[in-house]
Parts: structure tokens; C-alpha cells; sequence
């Protein structure tokens, strides 16, 4: 009798197991990488940026889905509008892989630096701790002293060998939070690796375009090339650097007297820069902490 | 006696022309709307385009107008005072920029506080905003709508606005001049050889056109272009929008010589860039030979705009006609005007036409429309401000007010910055040695175009200051690469 008890018990315990695991934590094993980028409405560009990146992540961890979110609710709405593309924001893809019971979720933003966008990202992040049973946020591009070294290397696959008057210009962002002191840090790592010529500047915050020009007449600089430091070459690349008004990058220089060439590619195509993330997402599977960057 | 009769009736002549002359503005206002078969019970009575009968017995003078094209044709009637409020996407003419705007997504009650006598809005928003539109009505305001979905309804379209507003006579004057200079338009057309075929997106999302009588696609025709989608079928409620689909734009793909697109609102065309990167459009005539372009739909809706908008085309379709600048290859010295029109024709540059994004941001130079001395109207508007947007040439600012001073020369040494924005020039190592350099503002650039051979020296100077004739300047513009 008492066997026969146990014989109906287990059954029952069983599936109450299995559905309190369902509940807190998904289905064990079930494992996905949520690769958050800001975005972008063209096609083509997100072929070779985003898209291409987050191949990279499911040729790296074949135990892991991938899947997309995007941090701009402006281009999502514009996708599905236009395009009859669906793009989770970020609670949307938590929101999804919850209800497709994932245990394991790593969040990987494709973003450059610590800033409000990450913040965001971490905030809406923390909200869905509860159901999975490990949820880690991965870190952006230039986090650690290694990352910005990294990152200057392999940027400079992409610099072609500059004569003593050529310089490459990046053209960052900006922003208002405390992080953008990451353009100036990255600048200062070029110099300290040997790459005299290279600067960086942003569109929305220090250090602006007069602070390059600066350094371009003190080190007698006559020819100059413009690279995005985005990882899309979107709207800022194409207007604000490459454009032909009078408050283009390109304009602004080539008024000064420098002969100018563009380079309209993100960083999002550059092989060596989503290696950084995709360590960064193998650095954040092995660590124990719920967020890589504590 | 009788010579002195006389002399008294010269005077009183002269003096009620004198008074005539000095009060004739006032009394073109009072006359403008009289019309002397007019036997209705109500001064305005007609049927608007939605089919509400609009009866008024004094013209409006309190408007508000939620379309663009409305607020354009009020301001070229005259009107201005009349106009209390404009829509939020309006930005033509700068005087806008003073009103109040409104839009028919917000709450109605703020156009109700306004108290206009006149709204004016487009068929469209009665369908698709009708309890605004309803709320409006109730509250006992005029709300007309009116929009041409055919060319041959714009004339009947400004002439219901003139009536409206007590302008009809100025509506019918400048009707007058709008069919000469279609007809200037249209006798120029001889030049043309070969009709380029012209596909025009109203819309990327499932690949719209317009209607084969539509003002836009009689913008095609009027510039010389031949619209290859004159079997689009119209969307009813969407006019003077028509569907065409992917499948017909590739039946027609090699007669598509130029694909146009219409820029500058929600929901329409795809841009240049996203318009290269459809895969299935490759084999399109008007894709492999990279030529896409992108027009503003303030240049082709039925405002006395599209005059320019007409010409602008044709400067797409037909850039060896209409971008030749051989005509000002003369010994006289060119003026900052002409030099603007010769640079940005040189260069195949679009006109610039500024979005209501552009005035919400700070321009530090030069804001669009803000020159003293170049109005909308001056017959070089649009080159003076694109040349001036694109850097080639830079205006003065006294005392806070911006001039361009139009008739000036063009110093050899700003010629110089010029060419050095429409090419690109490269560095050379070795340099030719200038002896006026210390003179010359933009030396480096300067340096690179003289030892690059575009400028030469005469006897070893530069001669910065020297003014450019027009030989000067379309013989050094010939030896660049901008064509």
C-alpha cells in the first residue's frame, strides 16, 4: 500500500517540481543571449553591422539562442510600419524569453561605453531577475583598461599606414553622462600604443570638432580621413561626418584647407571589434556575479 | 478765364491720381473679392471638397490652416495678420515660424480657445479624424476642406482660398502668372531630345505612386520626363496616391530611367540609400546607373512653389541643359548671386529645402530665409541659400541682421574655397612657390589648387582680391571633376 502511494506520489511531486521550476528559473538548460543594439532602419547596413555580430554569437555558442532587441522604440515602430519587421525593445525580449521558459539568459549590449543607454539596459534588466535562474548583463565595448587597448588594435586593422601629415579622425557620439570621458581615454590609449596620428572626437560631447582641429594644426596635419566610431555608419555617419552642408565634419575641414576622405563603415563591420564582445559575453558566462561589470 | 479752368482741372487731376496711387494697396484690399456677377444670398457659397456646402457672407480673418500647402497659397495671397495659427509641420514661408502651430492630433479645444473664423484642413482628415473635425464644427467654426487631387483642379482650389479670405481677384492675378510661367516652362521643352521615363514613389510602403492626373505627376510631365506608371491604379481614400506594387515597377525596369522619390513627411518615399539597397530593384535601369533621387514634397504640391519644383526636375532629368553654366562665360565680372546659381549647378546639387527640424535646431552661420536682401521671391532664392548651405559662399552679419549682398564680386580668393568644397583636390609634395601667400586667406587651400593646376599664377601671384569674370570662373570650373 505504502508503495503504491509513493508509486502515485512521485508522479505528482514530480510535475509540481517541474512546474515551480517553470515558474522562477524556465526550463533547465534552456540557454539564450539577448544581443541589444540601438538599431537601425536600413537594411543594408543592418546585414553587415548587427546582423553579421550577432551570426558571430551563434557560430560562438551553438548551446545558446540568439536573440535581437533593439533600444530605439522610434526605429522599431519605423521597422514595423515600413518594413513589417517585428523587433523587440528590450522588456519585450526578457518578455519573450520568460514566456519561452530560457533558464540561462546573458543580456550582450552592442553598445560603446557605460553610458545612460547601458544604465537603462541594466535597469530594465533587473526587473526580470526573478525568472530565470542565472540573468547576467555582459558588458559594452569599452569598459576595463584591456578593452580600450583592444579596442584601439583593432581599430587599427582599419587604418591604412599614415605618412607623417595624415591623420584618421573617429567621430564618436557623445553624451551628456559621466561616461563620455571614454573618448578622451580612448584618444589618450592611441597615443600611448604609437598611433601619434589618430583622434577622436564627438558630435554631441567632449571632445567637440574644434578640439580636433586643434590637434590637427599642431601636428601639421594635411590630409585627414574620417572614421565612425558608431557601430552603425547611419544618419550621423552619412550627415554629420560625411554630409556636404556647411556643419559637416567633412565640410568643416575641408574649408580649413585638408584634403578629406570618408570612411562609411561602423564598427559593427570591423571582425576584431565583435570579438571584443563576443569575449565579453564568454567573460560574463564564466563569472558568478550577477553582473559582470560589479 | 477758360485757361485758368483748365489749369484748375490738371490740378484736381493730378491730385486724385496722387491720392489713388498713395491709397492703392487699401483699395486693391477693399475691391478684391467683388464680383459683379455675384446674386447669391451669401457673399461665399460653394461646395468643399468633401461635399459640405460652405456658405459665408464675409471673408475670414482669423484662419488657422492645418496644411502645409494651405498655409504656402494664404501667405502668396497676401494674407498674413489674417493667419492665427499654422500646422506643426509647417515651414514655408519663414514667417510661419511666428504663429502658433496646431495639429489635428492634439486636443481640438486648443483651436476652439483661438476663436478662428476658418480652419482649414485637407478631405483626408475628415475621414480620418472626424470626431476633431465633428468637435470643431460644433463649436461653429468654418472648417473647409479643400485639396486638388487632379492639375486641372488647382486653379478652382486657389480660387475657393481667395474667396475665403477676400482675395479672389489676387488669386486669379496670380493664377495668371503661374499659367505664363508653365507656358515658359513648356516652351523651353524643345530642348530636350531624349524623354527620360520616371518612376515616382509616393510611399515605400507597398511601393505607391500617384495618379496619372495628379499635381505631382503633371510635375513629371511639365519637366519633360515621362511618367512609365500611368496605368497606377488610385487609392480612393489615400488620393492622389496609387498603387503600383514591386511586380509592375519590375515590368518596367529598364524603361525606368530616373527613380524619384518624395521626401519630407511621414509615410512617404524611401530615401536615396534604402532605395539602392532593395535587392530586388538591382536590375532597374534608373539602380545600376545610380539614379535615385530624392525630391521634397513642398516642391510638388499645388502651391505657386511648384514652379521651382518643375525646374528642379529638370535639372534631375536633364542636367546637360539644365545644370550648363556656358552662358555665363563672359568677360564681366561674375556677381555673388550668379556665382551661387554657376557652384551649385556646377556641382548637380539639389536645392536645399529645409524640414521643421532644421529650425528647431541652432545655425550658427546662416539660418535658411534670414538674408535682408535676398527675399523669397528673388528669381535666385533657392541657389543663393543651397550655395550658401553647402559652404560654397558665406553671407555678412551687421548689427545681428544677415546680408548677402547679391550684386558683389567674388574675390579669386573665396572662388578659391569654393572649387575646393565642389572636388576633391590632393596634397601634393612638392609645391609651387606663391609670392602673394601672405595675402591669401585660404592659404592651404589656395596652395593645393595651384599646384594641383587649377589656378594659375600670373607671374608668380595669386592676386587674392582680383574679382573673377564669368570666363575665369566657367573656364577653371570646366577643369574640375564635378561633371
Amino acid at each position: 500500500m505504502k508503495k503504491m502511494i509513493i508509486a502515485l506520489m512521485c508522479p505528482l511531486l514530480v510535475s509540481m517540481l517541474g512546474g515551480c521550476a517553470t515558474q522562477t528559473g524556465g526550463k533547465p538548460g534552456k540557454r539564450a543571449i539577448l544581443v541589444t543594439s540601438f538599431g537601425t532602419s536600413y537594411p543594408d547596413t543592418r546585414k553587415i553591422t548587427i546582423e553579421a555580430t550577432e551570426n558571430r554569437f551563434r557560430d560562438e555558442f551553438p548551446d545558446y539562442d540568439v536573440v535581437r532587441a533593439f533600444t530605439s522604440q522610434m526605429i522599431i515602430d519605423i521597422l514595423k510600419e515600413r518594413d513589417n519587421i517585428e523587433v523587440f525593445n528590450v522588456k519585450e525580449g526578457l518578455e519573450h524569453l520568460k514566456k519561452e521558459e530560457y533558464s540561462e539568459v546573458i543580456v550582450q549590449p552592442l553598445h560603446i561605453m557605460n553610458g545612460a543607454e547601458y544604465d537603462e539596459l541594466v535597469e530594465q534588466t533587473e526587473e526580470y531577475e526573478e525568472f530565470f535562474t542565472s540573468l547576467k548583463i555582459s558588458k559594452p565595448l569599452l569598459t576595463s583598461v584591456e578593452d580600450y587597448t583592444e579596442t584601439v588594435e583593432a581599430l587599427n586593422k582599419q587604418i591604412p599606414e599614415l605618412e607623417e601629415n595624415e591623420a584618421v579622425v573617429f567621430m564618436g557620439h557623445g553624451t551628456h553622462h559621466h561616461a563620455n570621458a571614454a573618448y578622451a581615454a580612448l584618444e589618450y590609449t592611441f597615443h600611448d600604443l604609437g598611433h601619434k596620428n589618430v583622434f577622436v572626437g564627438t558630435v554631441e560631447g567632449y571632445p567637440m570638432i574644434e578640439s580636433v582641429q586643434a590637434r590637427l594644426e599642431e601636428n601639421n596635419i594635411e590630409k585627414v580621413i574620417l572614421m565612425p566610431f558608431m557601430i552603425v555608419a547611419g544618419d550621423h555617419a552619412s550627415n554629420d561626418m560625411a554630409g556636404d552642408d556647411e556643419e559637416s565634419w567633412k565640410t568643416i575641414l575641408k574649408k580649413q584647407g585638408y584634403e578629406v576622405e570618408c570612411y562609411l563603415h561602423g564598427l559593427g563591420e570591423n571582425k576584431a571589434i565583435q570579438d571584443i564582445y563576443l569575449k565579453h559575453a564568454y567573460q560574463t558566462i564564466e563569472s558568478n556575479g550577477e553582473h559582470s561589470e560589479e | 478765364m477758360k485757361d485758368i479752368k483748365v489749369e484748375t482741372i490738371i490740378r484736381i487731376s493730378l491730385a486724385l491720381i496722387f491720392i489713388l496711387f498713395l491709397g492703392r494697396t487699401s483699395i486693391e484690399k477693399a475691391v478684391d473679392n467683388i464680383d459683379i456677377f455675384h446674386i447669391g444670398e451669401y457673399l461665399i457659397d460653394f461646395e468643399d471638397d468633401s461635399g459640405y456646402r460652405i456658405k459665408l457672407d464675409k471673408p475670414a480673418t482669423r484662419i488657422i490652416s492645418l496644411y502645409p500647402a494651405h498655409t504656402q497659397n494664404l501667405f502668396s495671397l497676401g494674407l498674413n495678420n489674417e493667419i492665427i495659427g499654422v500646422s506643426s509641420s509647417d515651414v514655408y514661408p519663414v514667417k510661419v515660424l511666428d504663429k502658433k502651430s496646431y495639429s489635428y492630433n492634439s486636443n481640438p479645444t486648443r483651436i476652439i480657445e483661438a476663436r478662428p473664423d476658418l480652419v482649414l484642413i485637407r478631405p483626408s482628415f475628415e475621414t480620418e479624424k472626424t470626431n476633431f473635425v465633428r468637435i470643431l464644427k460644433r463649436a461653429g467654426i468654418n472648417v473647409v476642406s479643400l485639396y486638388p487631387n487632379k492639375f486641372e483642379e488647382y486653379d478652382d482650389y486657389i480660387i475657393k482660398i481667395g474667396m475665403l479670405t477676400g482675395r479672389k481677384n489676387t488669386a486669379n492675378k496670380l493664377l495668371k502668372k503661374f499659367h505664363n510661367d508653365i507656358k515658359q516652362i513648356e516652351s523651353q521643352a524643345t530642348y530636350i531630345k531624349d524623354k527620360v521615363g520616371v518612376y515616382f514613389e509616393s510611399s515605400d510602403v507597398g511601393y505607391k505612386t500617384f495618379t496619372k492626373d495628379s499635381v505631382m505627376i503633371k510635375a513629371i510631365e511639365l519637366a519633360g520626363g515621362i511618367n512609365v506608371a500611368s496605368n497606377a491604379c488610385p487609392i480612393e481614400k489615400e488620393l492622389p496616391r496609387a498603387h503600383y506594387g514591386i511586380n509592375k515597377i519590375l515590368y518596367k525596369r529598364e524603361k525606368i530611367d530616373i527613380y524619384l522619390s518624395l521626401r519630407g513627411k511621414r509615410g512617404a518615399g524611401g530615401n536615396h540609400h534604402s532605395i539602392m539597397a532593395r535587392s530586388k530593384f538591382k536590375d532597374i535601369s534608373a539602380i545600376e546607373n545610380d539614379k535615385v533621387y530624392e525630391i521634397n514634397y513642398n516642391l510638388v504640391e499645388p502651391t505657386f512653389k511648384y514652379i521651382r519644383g518643375i525646374k528642379e526636375l529638370r535639372r534631375i532629368f536633364y542636367p546637360e541643359v539644365f545644370d550648363d553654366i556656358s552662358m555665363y562665360n563672359s568677360e564681366e565680372i561674375i556677381t555673388r548671386e550668379e556665382a551661387a546659381e554657376i557652384y551649385v549647378k556646377k556641382a548637380h546639387k539639389r536645392i536645399f529645402v529645409p524640414s521643421s527640424r532644421y529650425f528647431r535646431e541652432e545655425h550658427e552661420d546662416h539660418t535658411y530665409g534670414f538674408f535682408e536682401d535676398v527675399s523669397e521671391n528673388h528669381p535666385r532664392f533657392d541657389f543663393i541659400e543651397t550655395a550658401v548651405h553647402l559652404g560654397y559662399i558665406d553671407g555678412y552679419e551687421e548689427d545681428g541682421v544677415e546680408y548677402f549682398y547679391p550684386q558683389k564680386g567674388i574675390s579669386r580668393d573665396e572662388f578659391a574655397e569654393a572649387i575646393f568644397l565642389i572636388s576633391d583636390f590632393e596634397v601634393k609634395e612638392k609645391h609651387i612657390e606663391i609670392k602673394d601667400i601672405k595675402q591669401i586667406d585660404n592659404k592651404k587651400i589656395v596652395q593645393i589648387l595651384v599646384d594641383n593646376n587649377i589656378f594659375k599664377l600670373e607671374e608668380g601671384y595669386f592676386k587674392p582680391d582680383k574679382l573673377v569674370t564669368g570666363e575665369e570662373a566657367v573656364s577653371t570650373l570646366n577643369k574640375i571633376n564635378g561633371d
